[in-house]
């Protein structure tokens, strides 16, 4: 990562992740208000998955964590996914229930 | 380690497009299927890092294509979660 952040791409890709945190921003919002209109705790889980891809692109832009504690910040990542699987999952299960 | 970390977060978000693939083949909705298409972005930055950061030497730098990859995903979630509202 050293090495990338002399690249002459590192500007953009700075740049980038700061919108790509501002549309997770925006879906978690989107998510949490569609979660208390219905009730439905999929939405719940995806406004909560998105909220912890938002972290992560704060994250692992911070200087000094990308120092320090480098690929850990990815764990955020993997937890937001596992939130995504938890939430299609449950939703399959309930309809077939239902 | 970094390199288990980044694998796991290629494999989990290749799994979460294909189960969002999935639902929208089951029961088509336009959400459903501007998130899938989200997670496939995604998983498609998953995959860059771990080439970029595990696979390629840092003489090659991915970034900005990683991050473009994320940025088309969110837009496209962003799109139709407008479409959803209006």
């Amino acid at each position: 990562m050293g090495s990338q952040m002399s690249s002459p791409w590192a500007f953009w890709a700075t740049f980038l992740s700061g919108a790509v945190f501002f549309a997770f921003f925006v879906a978690a919002l989107f998510f949490r208000k569609f979660a208390q209109r219905t009730g439905d705790r999929f939405f719940s889980f995806f406004a909560g998955a998105f909220t912890l891809l938002a972290l992560e692109r704060i994250s692992s832009q911070m200087a000094a964590v990308r120092e320090a504690v480098g690929p850990a910040t990815y764990l955020l990542r993997l937890a937001a996914f596992a939130l995504i699987m938890i939430a299609v999952i449950d939703k399959n299960r309930r309809a077939r229930v239902e | 380690m970094a390199a288990w970390i980044y694998l796991t977060c290629a494999l989990g978000s290749i799994a979460c497009a294909g189960l969002l693939i999935r639902s929208y083949w089951r029961s088509p909705s336009k959400l459903l299927l501007w998130t899938a298409v989200c997670f496939a972005c995604l998983a498609g930055n998953n995959v860059l890092l771990y080439v970029d950061l595990v696979v390629t030497g840092p003489e090659i730098d991915l970034s900005a294509l990683r991050q473009l990859a994320s940025l088309l995903g969110a837009s496209a979630l962003v799109y139709g979660l407008i479409e959803e509202v209006v």
